[in-house]
């Protein structure tokens, strides 16, 4: 009974390692389980996803979506879809210093060779430089892309980037504007229209302007020709579709090139037909007769005003360069510009009606158009008696060309403004509701007076043959650093309206500091340099736009030249 | 038994199968798919460097430098207001062919029959025509009577300038010597037998006769006499 009993009872510790074992195995087999189902799981999971790309997913080989050709930034054209505005895709050459592995020196040495703005030791700099990646060419040309390809040399990086060209160069450019490097546009319809240019949407469709890119460039050559001839320091020229308000062509000089903006100083991004604002004198005076007419204070042509050689009034003397020193009529003092015969009808009209005349010609507020860069008028605070006799003839009173050029639409399209565009009026852009300003009766009497200053008076160089263009001249004195020029510099207009029998396209041609020359037998106004001008401008856009020389037709001249004094 | 055995097997078969034929149509489409996607791609891209040659082209042609070969070599200007035309029809007249005006050229008048017999010799500013008789037919306006014309190339009168022109010698007729300057002076009493005959020698020796008769205020057969004729020059005025 000493001797040890077997155990017949497990002990209990053992009894407990049993217990675990089994339970552990049963976890065990749970975790596996567990584990099977998540890796099958998985398995199914890819396998149907297969299953499900095979029967409706893309191939493996499938390129980017491009079904239709959308540029990074629409295009421009203008009226007639010639492209003005593009973005292309452009080499750009770059230089990464970290990743070159030829010898610099002889890099540097063939890259002087190949781009000559840098000389060696200036490229040598660059491939040493700390800096990760430097833009040394955008815009390459593919020429100079080959032979930098050919250098072989990892660090140079090649690489095509959307970059935006203006096809036609300086044509147009005040209109376009340009874009800054990040590709949006900084001036112009470019960035006017930043939004719709851009937008993924919009951008497929190009925007069409109201520009006639041949009309514009007619525009722009008479004007540099112009400015050349007569050494002026810029010009300015606008021509519009007087039943739409279209503006066919607006141009400023200097030129401006946008393809390189940044190269362009200020006085050549500035916009002088929409931008700046000009006393432009006598042009004004057919508004004043046209107010006259409207308030009844005009009843004819005929009527007669004493035009002494000068006229003192509210302490200032009022002169004309071709003084009458007699009594004339209304369409005698259009002919020869007279200040002091236009002050009368301007005393005529008084204040509040040459404010509110003003004011619905839209000369009071800036020209309600797409461009931001557009120019505030400028205008006598308190209307004094003196400021409406100085406005009557233009003084006092500053607007855009572009105002004027409306100013004119709105006077001989029946009496109707409407606000200028850029944008081609159609389906999609109808024309801008209009308001009436001047009746259609008053629109028809100035047509003839406005011819009748071209055919015998100041603007007779404007006249091109067959075209019945009627206009006026104007010619102000500058104002420098505020105060009028005393070395005769001067800013000279010309405009006018063409065909005059049944008026169409309006026309502004602007010379800023226009100098005499010989062929001008030494005069600097406006009949000499911008009158010409207008003319010969005329003569070449007039058969583009559709308008047919005649010369048997002509305005109604029996209403103004019976009070003409026929000179002996 | 063994045909019940076999169903499951037969079922996996054509389920299998019909997977394999599905996926099969799939991988076509699928293919065919990526096949139009690729053409259109190549279109796009073809688009893309249509679009970047013309604006190159656009680019070099650009306004500005037309205008400048223009102003340095064409030099055309825009056209004046009398070239524009009012229609066809002046179009037309332009393309008429241009009338070359041939100074040999006979100058043949018509006439007509003298209403009435004058009784009094006619006189006008070159003086009395003398050789008229009395009972030939003249007509009022004081041009030379003419015989009664028995056929219609009777009623032709052939005139011309007088010019020391050099007449063509194939022309030159066999009744040259018959025309003598004697009866110049009134034409119409000029015997006219035919029309071809006249013809021929009116073109052998332009005479004055019947334009000096029949207009005797015009300037031209004056200006044109030669020296050898300045008698009848005088006569004439």
């Amino acid at each position: 009974m000493n001797a040890p009993t077997p155990a017949l009872v497990a002990r209990p510790e053992r009894l407990r390692l049993v217990g675990q074992r089994r339970q552990t195995l049963a976890v065990m087999h749970q975790r596996l389980m567990f584990g099977m189902l998540l890796y099958g799981g998985i398995v199914a999971l890819i396998v149907l996803r297969l299953m499900y790309l095979a029967a409706f997913g893309d191939h493996a080989g499938r390129k980017g979506l491009v079904t239709a050709l959308v540029p990074a930034r629409g295009d421009i054209v203008d009226r007639n879809g010639e492209p003005l505005a593009r973005t292309i895709d452009a080499w750009t050459i770059a230089v990464q210093p970290g990743k070159i592995i030829g010898d610099k020196l002889d890099l540097a040495r063939k890259m002087a060779a190949l781009m000559p703005e840098h000389d060696e030791a200036g490229w040598l700099q660059i491939l040493r430089s700390n800096k990760p990646f430097i833009y040394i060419r955008r815009r390459a040309s593919p020429g100079l892309v080959e032979q930098i390809n050919a250098l072989g040399d990892p660090g140079l990086a090649l690489s095509r980037e959307p970059d935006r060209l203006y096809p036609q160069t300086d044509l147009a450019a005040h209109v376009l504007g340009f874009t800054n490097i990040d590709g949006h546009g900084a001036a112009g319809m470019e960035r006017a229209f930043d939004e719709t240019l851009t937008n993924p949407h919009t951008r497929g469709k190009p925007l069409v302007l109201s520009i006639n890119s041949a009309v514009q460039q007619a525009l722009e050559h008479e004007l540099l020709d112009a400015k050349t001839t007569f050494s002026a320091l810029g010009a300015a020229g606008v021509v519009i579709d007087i039943h739409t308000g279209e503006v066919m062509a607006l141009a400023s000089l200097p030129q401006l090139n946008p393809n390189v903006a940044g190269n362009a100083d200020m006085e050549a991004r500035f916009n002088r037909s929409t931008q700046g604002v000009w006393e432009l004198g006598s042009t004004f005076k057919p508004f004043t007769v046209a107010m006259a007419l409207e308030t009844g204070k005009v009843r004819s042509m005929g009527q007669i005003y004493p035009c002494p050689l000068a006229l003192k009034a509210y302490g200032r003397t009022i002169t004309d360069t071709h003084p009458f020193g007699r009594d004339c009529s209304v369409a005698e003092i259009m002919e020869e510009s007279s200040n002091i015969g236009t002050a009368q009808i301007a005393a005529q009209v008084g204040a509040t009606d040459q404010e509110r005349y003003l004011k619905a010609m839209g000369f009071l507020d800036p020209m309600p158009f797409e461009l931001k860069e557009k120019g505030r008028p400028l205008y006598p605070r308190e209307w004094t008696p003196l400021d409406v006799m100085t406005v009557g003839f233009g003084h006092s009173i500053a607007v855009s060309p572009l105002h004027l050029a409306t100013g004119y639409a709105t006077l001989f399209n029946g009496g109707v403004f409407h606000a200028p565009t850029l944008l081609k009026v159609g389906p999609g852009h109808p024309v801008a509701p209009g308001r009436r300003v001047f009746s259609e009766e008053t629109s028809y009497k100035m047509r003839a007076l406005l011819r009748l200053v071209v055919m015998k008076g100041t603007g007779k160089q404007a006249d091109a043959p067959g075209y019945r263009v009627g206009g006026k001249t104007g010619t102000a004195e500058k104002i420098v650093n505020g105060r009028y020029s005393k070395n005769g510099l001067n800013v000279t207009s010309f405009a006018g309206v063409f065909p005059m029998d049944e008026p169409r396209y309006a026309m502004v041609v602007m010379l800023d500091e226009p100098k005499a020359t010989a062929q001008t037998f030494g005069f600097r106004t406006a009949g000499w340099n911008s009158a010409p001008t207008f003319g010969k401008t005329v003569a070449r856009i007039a058969p583009m736009l559709g308008v047919r020389p005649d010369m048997k037709r002509d305005a109604n001249m029996a209403e103004v030249l019976p009070f003409v004094h026929e000179k002996k | 038994m063994s045909l019940k055995s076999f169903k499951s097997v037969g079922w996996v078969a054509g389920i299998a199968a019909t997977a394999l034929g599905c996926y099969m149509v799939n991988l076509k489409v699928a293919s065919e798919r990526a096949s139009l996607e690729e053409v259109e791609n190549r279109i796009v891209l073809a688009q893309r460097d249509i679009r970047l040659l013309q604006t190159e082209i656009g680019t070099r042609g650009r306004l500005a430098q037309l205008e400048q070969w223009n102003v340095k070599v064409l030099a055309l200007s825009a056209p004046k207001a009398n070239q524009f035309l009012e229609g066809s029809f002046q179009l037309a007249t332009l393309a008429a062919p241009h009338k070359v005006v041939d100074p040999q050229a006979p100058v043949v008048l018509a006439s007509a029959p003298a209403p009435a017999p004058h009784a009094a010799p006619v006189v006008d500013d070159d003086g009395p025509v003398a050789n008229v008789a009395p009972d030939t037919p003249a007509p009022t306006t004081a041009i030379a009577p003419a015989p009664k014309p028995t056929s219609p190339a009777d009623m032709m009168h052939v005139a011309s300038l007088r010019r020391e022109v050099t007449s063509p010698p194939a022309k030159v007729a066999p009744q040259k010597t018959v025309e003598k300057p004697v009866l110049r002076k009134t034409a119409a009493a000029t015997p006219v037998k035919t029309a071809a005959s006249k013809m021929a020698e009116s073109s052998a020796r332009p005479t004055a006769k019947a334009a000096s008769a029949a207009k005797p205020k015009s300037a031209p057969p004056k200006l044109n006499f030669a020296k050898s004729h300045a008698k009848e020059a005088a006569t004439d005025r």
